[in-house]
């Protein structure tokens, strides 16, 4: 496997030769991209904002242009069917620029395939993800966390309950889950994104609990409570300046209804440490 | 009190009496004289003016339909006869005898226990005759036997006593044989007709005479009489003496069964519920006192009442001002009034009780081949088999805009008074596809929108609804279909299901949708029982239409998740085939292997159902896929000296002719066309013929279109949906 760090690359460097650049922008605010980052993306002769896996606040889209340079959005299709970019990108540097960090967000090792594939540089710019806030923010310890799972828009009569069952797991073996939420109803990734709101992710859980007992599924629950009950700390618009961090019972959450997009911690027991840092943010607000 | 009302009063007397009930119908082709005999049954029973009868035809109900000379719709009709001193109350169903609306033949077989099979001295039985027979043996309905036109015979063909009895053996000979062919096993030997046994009857229903051998025996007539009256040309004498409606219905008396027998041999046949249960066990009694249960064979709309449902009432009674449920419906309704129908006219009563034939109005959202009863969760009798799938299709929208909600809702009412018709309706531009039996099916369906509901329409030209399919299979060659994210990839096989499997599919025979993980063990033993593998066909998935979803994968994790959508997929590639978007007909297609996203998140409906839909028709296109085009058979009638224009008619449009019998002077054309070649065949057979040809058709299934036609007829049916010429190939669906 190849590990090396390219040499931190400035302008003073001339342009950047062909190939595809994956750009973390950061979780919201442009303040938090890296300087690396944002070198590249200046430096590309064409760049995408990805806009179906993540968002940015519409005050930060509008400043986007005046640090990283134009730029034109591209949804689902044409990243999944991305002919158009790749052509570009075998003859000018195309830069692909992802709310977070890149590769978070998992589908786009696609990306890599394709360019691999095809024979094209690709590179990946790093970016500061929501999840490394959640964590940091929440207090808790990080390899506290188990498998981490992300609650879809129901459809239909359709509805995994994979993920209320990675939970169930997640507290048997006492880890804490991070529960990101969806943020596309439709699936297609066309419109812009719509993320769900905590009373629709907390009825989903709901409706999976039914579910699993509907269908006299084997899995152990490993909560004796409702799921109502749970305990759980809500991340909000984290990395903007609006961002909230408020915790208590799943039921009260849900009535939360301003915020943009959210993420849940459900922890399971803290530790000492966790407890205690715990405390000290509950004081501080 | 009139006859009329007289006999309306002994009906509801009479109705009571469950071994004094006979419920029948009349099978026939078209210009077979069945109106006319329906009349003359009702006219003979006082039920109308012998002299109106066989000119007004009081079951043709439609103006429309008498325009035409053919009967569109069954309706029913009741009647009393006298047997000895004792009334009868016969309850006679009308059936449609044009070929293009076998599905209420079907839901009108359902209602009746015996039928009489009217078969023409001259013509003999004809293919739709056939059809309506097969339709009724498969119901466990039992027959007798009446050939008309024998005066036609005696007048205009000659014919004299030896010949005659030679014809009408042929005739007898041919109705057994269909009995014995598709008649249930335990009744096949029981059900043949005879002259000797009484369930052979013949006459003229215009001259409205009849005869049989118990009728010889009580009115001392004999052969030699109707020779002579016919002679004589004094057929009215004849009428006088032995009229048909006693000769008929004496029959249906003495040889048909009543509900009370009938029931007991029929519910198991067409309720699926426990027999033991109190429900089941009032029906086989046919128990008036016990829980009601009744069939909606025919909904019709009444100018003044609105929508009155026909049905047959099998076990309690239905009483006006009751609330009742129509299983499946939404709330309890109220039965605003009961009646018993006389042709034109519904006679209110109280109450009809089991046995009988009711109509009632108020239960809004019962529609044809619906269960009426008074406990929501009552069991349904089960889906009506239909024989016909619609062939043709026209798009219609209303010429003025502001008729737009009135034209929606006309169609939602015809949709629903007319069970092989299936109307599309797109809210927005107001267009509306009418499916089909044929042509002149929704010629008529448009002429009802036209004059009776004032809707001035568009109409576009006819269109033939294809099938498609594949001849071969793609068995170790799975192929695999991948999500747009690429993270998931489904690996279907295809390969085309036997006649007899797709036939019972047709039937109903395996229900249809989703199949519920409880229900696939005995779903496959089904399938078992058809010759395929058990253990396969136990992990199946869904049925859509004739085609059929089987999970053959195993330990896959997080497939059970995906199930919905993996369905979702298939139903869709069910409606719109790989070739051509037309539906699809008799393919099993085969999950063999699948690869998930761990996450769920990366699965959803946006990824799962188009990688399913692409390996399913990326599998079909591997599986040499077929276009199937719907036949018709075709009997044209002419005299010898036009024959040959019509054989050239018939050869030109891809006709296959595969019987050309001659009778005299005139000669039959008998074979099979498709029905895309049948628009305008009407005219330039009648051109060809200088008008004296007469002709009938008749569904007859699909075939595979000829490969030559391939390219050309797949290019315009994908240019007409607005889709690229070319025949798509598997590279379509691999990406």
């Amino acid at each position: 496997m190849e590990g090396r760090r390219l040499p931190r690359f400035t302008m003073t460097d001339g342009g950047l030769p062909a190939g595809l650049w994956l750009i973390g922008l950061g979780p919201g605010d442009i303040g938090l991209m890296t300087a690396d980052g944002i070198e590249h993306a200046r430096a590309c002769e064409y760049r995408f904002l990805e806009g179906y896996t993540a968002t940015l606040p519409i005050d930060q889209e509008i400043l986007l242009e005046s640090v990283i340079g134009p730029w034109k959005r591209v949804m689902r299709p044409q990243i999944e069917s991305p002919q158009n970019i790749l052509e570009l990108a075998k003859e000018s540097s195309v830069a692909i620029l992802v709310v977070g960090d890149p590769m978070q967000a998992t589908t786009h090792i696609d990306l890599e395939g394709h360019c691999y594939d095809e024979g094209i540089s690709f590179t990946i710019i790093p970016g500061l993800s929501a999840i490394s806030l959640a964590i940091s923010l929440s207090g808790l310890q990080s390899y506290r966390f188990g498998r981490q799972v992300t609650i879809p828009f129901d459809y239909g009569n359709y509805l995994p309950t994979s993920p209320l069952e990675f939970i169930y797991a997640n507290y048997a073996n006492n880890l804490h889950t991070l529960v990101l939420l969806d943020l596309d109803p439709s699936g297609m990734g066309i419109d812009p994104p719509s993320p769900m709101m905590p009373a629709k992710a907390i009825g989903l859980l709901k409706a999976m609990d039914e579910r699993l007992i509907e269908q006299e599924s084997s899995i152990p629950k490993s909560m004796d409570e409702a799921v109502a009950d749970w305990k759980g700390i809500l991340l909000t618009d984290l990395g903007t300046p609006e961002q909230r961090i408020v915790s208590g019972r799943l039921e009260d959450l849900a009535m939360i209804e301003s915020g943009r997009i959210h993420c849940l911690i459900l922890p399971a027991e803290f530790t000492g440490m966790e407890s205690e840092a715990y405390r000290r943010r509950l004081l501080k607000h | 009190m009139g006859r009329k009302e007289d006999n309306i009063a002994r009906a509801t007397e009479v109705m009571h009496q469950r071994e004094r009930i006979r419920n029948l119908a009349i099978a026939a082709h078209i210009d077979h004289g069945k109106t006319t005999l329906s009349d003359n049954l009702i006219a003979g029973a006082g039920m109308m003016s012998e002299d109106l009868a066989g000119k007004s035809r009081v079951l043709d109900f439609d103006e429309q339909e008498s325009a035409r000379g053919i009967t569109i719709n069954a309706a029913s009709a009741s009647m009393v006869h006298k047997v000895g001193d004792d009334d009868y109350l016969i309850n006679l169903i009308d059936t449609p005898g044009h070929v293009d609306f076998g599905g209420d033949v079907t839901r009108a077989m359902r209602a009746v226990d015996g039928c009489i099979i009217l078969a023409c001295a001259v013509e003999g039985t004809m293919p739709q005759t056939e059809t309506v027979v097969r339709q009724a043996l498969k119901e466990k309905v039992r027959p007798v036997l009446f050939i008309n036109k024998v005066d036609r015979l005696i007048n205009e063909l000659q014919i004299d006593g030896p010949e005659m009895m030679k014809r009408f053996e042929k005739i007898i000979l041919k109705v057994n044989k269909l009995i014995s062919t598709f008649a249930p096993e335990d009744v096949k030997k029981d059900w043949q007709v005879s002259v000797q046994n009484g369930t052979v009857a013949f006459g003229s229903a215009y001259y409205n005479w009849g005869m049989s051998m118990p009728f010889m025996a009580k009115s001392g007539l004999n052969f030699k009489d109707i020779f002579e009256h016919c002679a004589a040309d004094d057929q009215k004498a004849l009428a006088k003496k032995a009229p048909v409606h006693e000769v008929l219905l004496d029959m249906a008396v003495e040889q048909l069964p009543s509900p009370l027998i009938s029931q007991k041999y029929r519910i198991p046949n067409i309720w699926q519920g426990d027999l033991e249960s109190v429900e089941g066990k009032a029906m086989m009694e046919c128990d008036s006192s016990g829980p009601l249960s009744l069939m909606i064979t025919k909904i019709w709309m009444d100018p003044h009442a609105g929508e009155v449902a026909v049905g047959r009432v099998y076990s309690g009674s239905i009483k006006h001002g009751e609330s009742l449920w129509a299983i499946g419906g939404a709330k309890a309704e109220r039965v605003q009034q009961v009646a018993m129908m006389v042709g034109g006219d519904r006679i209110q009563v109280p109450e009809v009780t089991a046995g009988n034939i009711a109509a009632i109005t108020g239960i809004r959202s019962a529609a044809a081949g619906v269960t009426i009863a008074r406990d929501k969760d009552a069991e349904p009798f089960e889906a009506i088999r239909h024989y016909s799938e619609p062939v043709v299709t026209v798009a219609v929208e209303p010429k003025a805009m502001k008729d737009l909600p009135k034209f929606i809702g006309a169609l939602q009412g015809l949709a629903k008074s007319d069970a092989s018709l299936q109307v599309k309706t797109n809210q927005e531009t107001g267009e509306a596809l009418l499916a089909g039996m044929g042509e002149l099916h929704l010629e008529i369906t448009v002429y009802r929108l036209e004059e009776e509901q004032g809707i001035k329409v568009k109409v576009s030209e006819p269109i033939v609804v294809y099938r498609e399919s594949v001849e071969s299979n793609n068995s170790g060659r799975p192929f695999e279909g991948k999500s747009p994210n690429r993270h998931n990839r489904f690996y279907l096989e295809a390969e085309p299901l036997s006649p007899e499997v797709v036939q019972a599919l047709r039937e109903g025979h395996f229900g249809d949708g989703t199949i519920r993980n409880k229900d696939a063990k005995s779903v496959g033993d089904k399938f078992a029982e058809f010759g395929m593998e058990k253990n396969l066909m136990r992990k199946i998935y869904a049925i859509h239409g004739t085609n059929v979803l089987v999970n053959d994968t195993k330990g896959i994790q997080n497939l059970h998740e995906t199930r919905e959508l993996i369905i979702e997929g298939f139903n869709e590639v069910c409606k719109k085939g790989p070739v051509a978007d037309e539906p699809l007909m008799g393919v099993m297609l085969r999950l063999v292997d699948a690869k998930l996203h761990e996450d769920a998140i990366h699965r959803g409906p946006a990824q799962t159902i188009p990688a399913v839909r692409n390996a399913c028709k990326g599998a079909l296109i591997r599986s040499r896929p077929v276009i199937l085009e719907p036949m018709q058979n075709l009997r044209v009638d002419a005299p010898n000296d036009v024959i040959g224009g019509v054989t050239r008619e018939v050869t030109n449009r891809r006709g296959i002719i595969e019987d050309m019998p001659v009778d005299g002077g005139t000669a039959s054309v008998i074979g099979k066309m498709p029905v895309a070649e049948t628009f305008g065949f009407s005219n330039d057979i009648r051109a060809a013929s200088q008008g004296r040809a007469v002709w009938n058709t008749e569904n007859a299934g699909f075939e595979i279109l000829p490969i030559s036609l391939f390219d050309k007829t797949v290019g315009e049916i994908r240019e007409r949906k607005g889709l690229k010429p070319e025949v798509p190939v598997e590279a379509n669906y691999s990406d």
